[in-house]
């Protein structure tokens, strides 16, 4: 019996070993070679050499005006805040009057929103681009902030209202008869509750913005001064996909520091998407 | 009982005090359904503002031709854009919607299997396993296009597998370069992509599983495969549910991928649906046709998300019986 058990333990750990590997050689080949010239990329892809490794390539990348490294991400940054401001501030009164009325009116508005969850951001930014042209917004950030944020409210407030269910009804009651308004109740007493399910929006919501290309690409076009990592990274790479040189050393730059914050928060990450889905 | 009511109300002089509050009362519930309402606008006016009304803006255009210069108008054609998707007379948007089908199907199938698989191998909690799930995670934190282009310095022509094969076997595999090989190679790397996540979905599940109840069956001399069969599966039976619908709403969207990854090429055969819309339809001005495409989309995600829940609900209600 524990023959078979540590038998089978071992195959599981060779299974999982390989799938490991596998997914993480691109990873490798893309790290290591970021620090080579073309002709030593072509010829061995898997190993470098130290004494010719050389950070030039990498300080080009640095330093490429297609993709300004340090704005982009300020403008990256910016948008991941803006667009969770705008979604979460708009979706916790709106959850919390749907959470807390009964009758079948909120229920419909619940459902009107939920419906949203099943449209694709990017199929729906054709016709979105005449809606943001007719009210001027066209190729402005507050034109690109709103639309992201409107793409992230059906899930917000879904798990938003969910989470309020839970709570207990007496607090905001005990509240609202000692005179407190609803705004009140709302920010200052069932808002500090919800951090939890805030937490696991705002992770989720940051990922989508942080990766989001297509909203940026045709809202702010190709050739707006504000980049995002994504349409920096590919303006500088998609001209040149074959040229190494600029293709690994310009991912790695994009890569790094989510990577470095998934791996930190990397249990927050998983769970929020984990809870994000059991609401769902 | 009302003479009792009576003594109760004279005694705590409850008549005089909601006659004075009768009115008031019903004005504050007035107030209050305005207030509830003045709430929920801001989220309303974004959400319908920047989706509600595009999908009507899509509907209205897919009946017209329209090449979206602000100076000419649309033309009203009726169904023409829909009958040009089914006839498709230039060959070019049928291969489209096979590309989306064989992504969706076998890329679905494929993560899904994978997913529970390797969530039933990560299911304890141990340090190897918590490496095994971030490092399994962790394309899913990384742009579509990031790995697509990624995937597309490793396996094109001059990329390092096919540098490593060359110098090892002397051949090289056409990842990229043969329309077949390619569209499977774009399928794997959705896959390579995308697992992780219904990965976690399916850990989270597992975690719900009741432990007794596994137990019990093992005590009554089931074996693993029954166990898992007659009682971990069907308590999955709600997480299988939403990995099938988030995976396949996914997949049928892949854009961002394919741009990186062979910029729908070699010719159209690695080109999507979404593909087809944005960098073909649209990007050739013919809004008109963009906006049936985009509608086509979003009705059949729709429809293949509601009767994957209607379908699932039996099995669903199922697993709450066991819980």
């Amino acid at each position: 019996m524990n023959k078979t058990r540590r038998t089978s333990n071992a195959i599981r750990v060779a299974v999982l070993s390989v799938l490991a590997i596998a997914m993480l050689v691109p990873l490798y080949i893309l790290v290591i070679n970021a620090f080579k010239p073309q002709q030593e990329i072509l010829l061995s892809p898997l190993t470098l050499d130290p004494s010719t490794a050389t950070t030039e390539f990498l300080e080009a990348a640095w330093n490429s005006t297609q993709f300004p490294v340090v704005d982009s991400y300020l403008f990256t940054l910016l948008l991941v805040l803006a667009c969770n401001l705008v979604s979460i501030a708009v979706s916790v009164p709106a959850a919390y009057v749907i959470a807390r009325t009964p009758g079948i009116v909120f229920g419909i508005v619940l459902m009107f929103f939920v419906a949203g969850m099943f449209i694709p951001a990017q199929i729906i930014l054709v016709p979105t681009i005449f809606v943001l042209k007719a009210v001027g917004l066209m190729g402005t950030i507050p034109g690109l902030v709103f639309f992201m944020s409107a793409t992230m409210i059906p899930f917000t407030l879904f798990i938003f209202s969910g989470y309020i269910r839970m709570l207990p009804r007496t607090l905001d009651e005990a509240a609202m008869i000692d005179g407190a308004s609803r705004l009140r109740v709302i920010w200052t007493i069932v808002f500090p509750l919800m951090k939890p399910i805030v937490a696991t929006a705002f992770v989720l919501n940051a990922l989508s913005a942080w990766n989001d290309f297509v909203s940026p690409q045709l809202i702010l076009g190709p050739g707006s001064q504000h980049k995002t990592i994504t349409t920096g990274v590919y303006a500088a790479v998609s001209s040149y996909s074959t040229n190494y040189e600029v293709v690994f050393p310009t991912l790695l730059l994009a890569i790094t520091p989510i990577l470095v914050i998934f791996v930190v928060m990397q249990r927050f990450i998983m769970s929020g998407l984990a809870t994000g889905a059991v609401k769902g | 009982m009302t003479a009792v009511d009576s003594a109760r109300g004279a005694t705590r002089a409850v008549p005089p005090v909601r006659a004075r509050e009768r009115r008031p009362a019903r004005w504050r519930r007035v107030g209050g359904q305005l207030l509830n309402g003045a709430l929920t606008l801001p989220a309303l006016i974004i959400y319908v503002g920047l989706m509600v009304i595009p999908v009507g803006y899509a509907v209205y255009y897919s009946f017209t031709r329209y090449n979206g210069i602000p100076s000419q108008s649309p033309e009203w054609v009726g169904l023409d854009n829909y009958t040009r998707i089914f006839s498709d007379p230039a060959g070019e948007m049928h291969s489209s919607l096979l590309v989306t089908a064989v992504i969706a199907i076998v890329g679905s199938l494929i993560v899904n299997a994978l997913a529970l698989g390797l969530a039933l191998l990560l299911q304890k909690k141990t340090r190897f396993n918590t490496f095994g799930r971030v490092v399994m995670f962790y394309p899913h934190v990384l742009s579509a296009l990031i790995v697509g282009f990624l995937w597309q310095a490793l396996l094109g022509p001059q990329g390092a597998i096919n540098g490593l094969l060359n110098a090892s076997v002397g051949s090289t595999v056409p990842f990229l370069s043969n329309p077949t090989v390619a569209l499977w190679t774009l399928v794997g790397v959705i896959i390579w992509a995308q697992f992780g996540v219904q990965l976690i979905l399916y850990i989270a599940g597992l975690q719900t599983v009741s432990a007794e109840l596994q137990e019990a069956a093992r005590i009554d001399g089931a074996n693993r495969t029954q166990v898992f069969r007659h009682v971990t599966w069907p308590a999955l039976a709600p997480t299988f549910t939403i990995a099938l619908v988030t995976s396949l709403l996914s997949l049928l969207k892949a854009y961002d991928v394919v741009l990186g990854l062979t910029n729908g090429g070699p010719g159209d055969a690695t080109q999507t649906w979404a593909y087809e819309i944005l960098a073909v339809s649209f990007a050739n001005n013919r809004v008109g046709l963009a906006c049936a495409q985009a509608v086509l989309l979003i009705v059949i995600a729709a429809v293949l998300s509601f009767s994957i829940m209607a379908m699932r609900r039996r099995a669903d209600a199922g697993a709450e019986a066991l819980s």
